[in-house]
């Protein structure tokens, strides 16, 4: 019986872990502007932060090809020529670890032209460790509850 | 263990054991296998638009890992084209057993290759080069044919299905990822077996063909090597062979001790978390090493691979689990309790998967309206624009992935620990860190 | 043999028939112009055979990138050449002759050596046979007819200290005697500089007199002119001289390197190897150029520089306009550049 509630528990916790919201530190949005330059099959810089609220503006300066810039999560894009920068300006106002794709075919590793783009803090990155750790220490409550229910059926099993 | 035979029900099994839904299906795989071939070798050669690179790294690859691979084990062997024409040529006929047999050299595979090793290295030279591999359609055609020749050839100098059971890089890992499917191929009755005269099964009869797997169905407790041919059920005159529904992972209750498929787990698990890095992670510098075969970079690259798989992870995992002991029974516990890293390295494969998959998949559309890049728009959808799908759920979807894996990997350490009368704490150790580089490379 | 397996061979054939014999009859009969980077290839094929009068069909696609396809000195709007999708294009032309078709969009350091010919037959349109031109009416560069040495040094003496304006020039000017300046072929003929000089005559300090040179050069232009200039300057010239003009664009530290390793230098010297692009806010030198010397660099190009030629892409109109906005990186123009 213990360990049902044990088990119980154990996923209650992983709940609070994966949706409790956490509390959240009130920084003064800002202006943040990147030049970021891309070229066959990178972006330069490949990995950007901004704070929560914060108005991102991002110039693409493209320095082969043309190349664009997708940003998962947001889904807003923009493209540039070389000798034509393009710029994209949007509140950040999603939180997390999101990645930046090129979206205009440049070339045989397209698909893996990837860079960055996080927002606050990683929560997910962090709530997954945690999740992680809840699972492999749940392993035991759970396997003594699978073995007391095997028992509890061999035995009515072998009571009929 | 509870199993529900799926065999039971006469429409189930009378649709494996006729040779004509098989058929159909193997003429449809056969003519995609050719026509990606040929896409591959005189269609564009921009990857995102050729049905080669769309068909069989997208749409061939995201079925297999996310669906035949953990839900049918060996499923996708069992409608693979790639042995199809060398086995009608070994077989002389497509359908039942000829009366005349060709005369063919049917040799037995050589004593020192009966292992995955040649499995191992088929796999890995294809990591080795899969940044090229999954974009340059021209290379995955080459490869396509290369398979589909090296089978033919083998089959006419090999018994049964030599490539797919030795050499094919794909099997490899079904192989050892199929012992966590919840579907089975199993003889009912021992017994029955045992009295059994000739074993058709194996060595075939007018019903049907020796097993191609050069399995023993009597003998098979595990699916790592049985393809899900269904020649068995054809052949058995007992009606003693059966398709089972199981538990997931049941084949690791009784794990193996075979160095060669230990390492398979070592080269799985290794291999998803550099193509995370390299592949899916911010570095341009990995990417461009990875791509440019043949510089100085490139070299480098492999050399770190091949060091991480084979150096690197076997170790650090030997040093986790160490102990004072002989060789043999290290070697043994070793092998043991790698098994459970194989529920992980599936899960690996699976978070990664769905990444590459869900941001590509809408170039399935494109590529389905014009799978040459010539300009056709057979079904109207050839102007769908790349974008990617389901990204809300994708993150989360790896977490449970991954954090699932690791708990089914801590419980399979759990039981494996326990036959190997050994602890289990350093095997979940090793699991949980595997996993939080995991996390943070795909997160 | 029995029915069953002589059927399922059959279906067998026929299935490896169609998935073999499709892509294969398919590429036969579809004639694609392919791009590619000029490092892969470039076009291929690079010469068109085309006649007058009947519309030629072109399909395109690309192997690489993002690449563009127009015909110099014809008025049609550029397409987009996509990788792995076809762009159909078709052309009609009046005039036989050789074409230059190009590539629009940036595709590495060689972009601008992306052309390819269509060569023409056939009679023009109209019924009488079009005479051959006399030697003395064909169009000749103004820097030939003037004898100016566009590979020499121009530099100008005296710049101004600060941006000269167009609105002070015009007030400045409206006591002036300016007709003999204020028309085209002075404006062509001459350098600013040479401009500043000749308005020495007046009691204008230094810089009102740039300012007036300043006003003359933008009255010899139009704003759709300009305007014109800025996109033509934005989409062939940005990547190497710079989106400011400042001589820094993307392709520049390229152009270096490349000027280092590359072998081919004029008269055997290093003296003109690859160059680093002009930088176009260095008043020394844009100062002492006429329009003309900068009409025959564009024209001509940088004979061993990485300067493109653009003689038979770009209008004689187009140039004008495109030089004139150069100018715009020294004064400072009242008219809006759009």
């Amino acid at each position: 019986m213990r360990s049902y509630l044990l088990l119980l528990l154990f996923v209650m916790a992983g709940l609070v872990v994966a949706f409790a919201p956490l509390p959240v530190q009130p920084i003064m949005p800002q202006e943040r502007t990147f030049r970021i330059e891309a070229r066959q099959f990178a972006y330069s810089p490949s990995e950007i932060e901004v704070n929560p609220g914060d108005r991102v503006t991002i110039q693409l300066v493209s320095t082969d090809v043309v190349h664009g810039l997708y940003i998962d999560g947001y889904g807003i894009s923009v493209e540039a020529d070389p000798g034509q920068s393009a710029t994209l300006t949007f509140i950040a106002n999603k939180s997390g670890s999101f990645r930046v794709r090129c979206n205009v075919t440049c070339g045989a590793m397209h698909p893996f032209m990837i860079g960055k783009f996080t927002v606050g803090t990683n929560d997910w990155f962090y709530r997954s460790m945690g999740l992680a750790m809840l699972g492999v220490v749940s392993i035991f409550p759970l396997s003594s509850f699978l073995t007391q229910r095997k028992k509890k059926e061999e035995r009515s099993g072998a009571g009929d | 263990m509870s199993r529900i035979e799926l065999t039971g029900n006469p429409f189930v099994k009378s649709a494996l054991k006729n040779r004509w839904p098989q058929l159909a299906v193997f003429i449809v795989m056969l003519a995609g296998y050719l026509f990606a071939i040929l896409a591959g070798l005189v269609g564009t050669q921009v990857g995102s638009h050729n049905f080669s690179i769309v068909f069989v790294w997208i749409a061939w690859w995201a079925i297999l890992i996310l669906v035949a691979v953990p839900f049918f084990g060996r499923g996708w062997c069992a409608v693979c084209p790639i042995p199809l024409p060398g086995e009608w040529l070994q077989r002389g006929a497509v359908l039942h057993p000829p009366r005349k047999k060709p005369k063919w050299f049917n040799l037995r595979w050589p004593r020192a290759f009966r292992n995955i090793w040649l499995q191992n290295i088929s796999f890995l030279l294809l990591a080795l080069f899969s940044s090229v591999l999954l974009t340059t359609p021209n290379i995955t055609g080459i490869v396509l044919a290369g398979m589909l020749f090296a089978a033919i050839g083998l089959s006419t100098v090999f018994e049964r299905r030599a490539f797919c059971r030795y050499l094919c890089p794909v099997g490899g890992f079904i192989g050892l990822y199929s012992q966590t499917a919840p579907v089975e191929l199993r003889i009912k009755d021992k017994q029955v077996c045992a009295t059994c005269e000739g074993k058709p099964c194996y060595n075939g009869s007018a019903n049907g063909y020796g097993c191609p797997w050069d399995v023993f169905p009597g003998g098979l407790t595990k699916n790592t090597y049985c393809g899900l041919c269904m020649e068995c059920i054809r052949t058995c005159p007992h009606d003693n062979i059966a398709v089972n529904l199981r538990p997931f992972s049941a084949d690791l209750a009784r794990p193996s001790t075979r160095m060669d498929e230990a390492f398979k787990a070592f080269i799985m698990l290794g291999s998803a978390m550099i193509y995370a890095g390299v592949l899916l992670g911010p570095w341009g510098a990995l990417k461009d090493a990875a791509y440019n075969v043949g510089t100085s970079a490139w070299f480098i690259y492999a050399a770190v691979f091949l060091g991480v798989i084979f150096v690197i992870m076997p170790s650090l995992f030997a040093l986790c689990i160490s102990r004072f002991e002989n060789l043999n029974a290290f070697k043994k516990r070793f092998a043991t309790l790698s098994t459970s890293l194989i529920p992980l390295g599936l899960m690996f494969w699976v978070a990664f998967s769905l990444s590459f998959v869900l941001t590509n998949a809408t170039y399935i559309f494109a590529s389905l309206s014009d799978p040459l890049g010539f300009g056709w728009n057979l079904f109207g959808t050839a102007n769908v624009t790349w974008q990617p799908m389901l990204t809300s759920i994708l993150a989360p979807g790896q977490t449970l992935a991954l954090v699932g894996g690791l708990i089914w990997s801590a419980r399979t350490a759990q039981k494996a620990a326990n036959e190997a009368k050994t602890s289990l704490i350093p095997v979940i150790v090793y699991c949980f860190i595997t996993t939080l580089v995991m996390l943070w490379l795909l997160l | 043999m029995n029915r069953s397996e002589l059927l399922s061979r059959i279906l067998i054939t026929a299935g490896i028939f169609l998935a073999v014999g499709t892509p294969l009859l398919f590429r036969m009969r579809t004639p694609i112009i392919h791009a590619h980077m000029a490092e892969n290839g470039g076009w291929s094929p690079e010469i068109i055979q085309a006649e007058v009068g009947k519309p030629l069909q072109l399909r395109l696609t690309s192997d690489d990138a993002m690449h563009g396809f127009a015909v110099g000195q014809m008025d049609m709007d550029a397409v987009d050449v996509e990788p792995g999708k076809v762009t159909d294009v078709t052309l009609t032309f009046d005039k036989p002759g050789i074409y230059t078709f190009f590539c629009t969009r940036w595709c590495g350091l060689n972009h601008w050596r992306m052309r390819g010919t269509i060569e023409v037959s056939g009679s023009s349109a109209d019924s009488e046979p079009v005479p051959e031109p006399a030697l003395s009416e064909v169009a000749v560069p103004l820097y030939v007819t003037l004898n100016l040495d566009i590979d020499a040094p121009h530099e100008s003496p005296i710049i101004p200290s600060g941006q000269p304006s167009t609105i002070r020039g015009q007030q400045l000017a409206a006591d002036l005697e300016i007709s003999r300046f204020n028309n085209p072929d002075f404006y062509r003929a001459n350098s600013p500089y040479q401009l500043f000089e000749e308005l020495d005559s007046t009691d204008l300090s230094d810089s009102e007199k740039w300012d007036v040179v300043s006003y003359i050069w933008e009255s010899n232009t139009t704003t759709e002119a300009l305007a014109n200039g800025k996109q033509l300057y934005a989409q062939n010239c940005a990547a190497c001289h710079g989106e400011n003009g400042a001589g820094d664009g993307v392709f520049a530290d390229d152009l270096q390197a490349a000027g280092e390793a590359s072998m081919q230098t004029m008269n055997g010297s290093m003296d003109m190897s690859m160059q680093t692009p002009v930088d176009f806010t260095d008043s020394k030198r844009m100062l002492g150029a006429s329009p003309a010397l900068l009409q025959g660099k564009i024209l001509r190009g940088g004979m061993g520089t990485g300067m493109p030629m653009w003689g038979s892409i770009f209008t004689k109109e187009q140039i004008w306009g495109l030089i004139a906005y150069l100018y715009s990186f020294q004064f400072e123009y009242q008219g809006e550049i759009q």
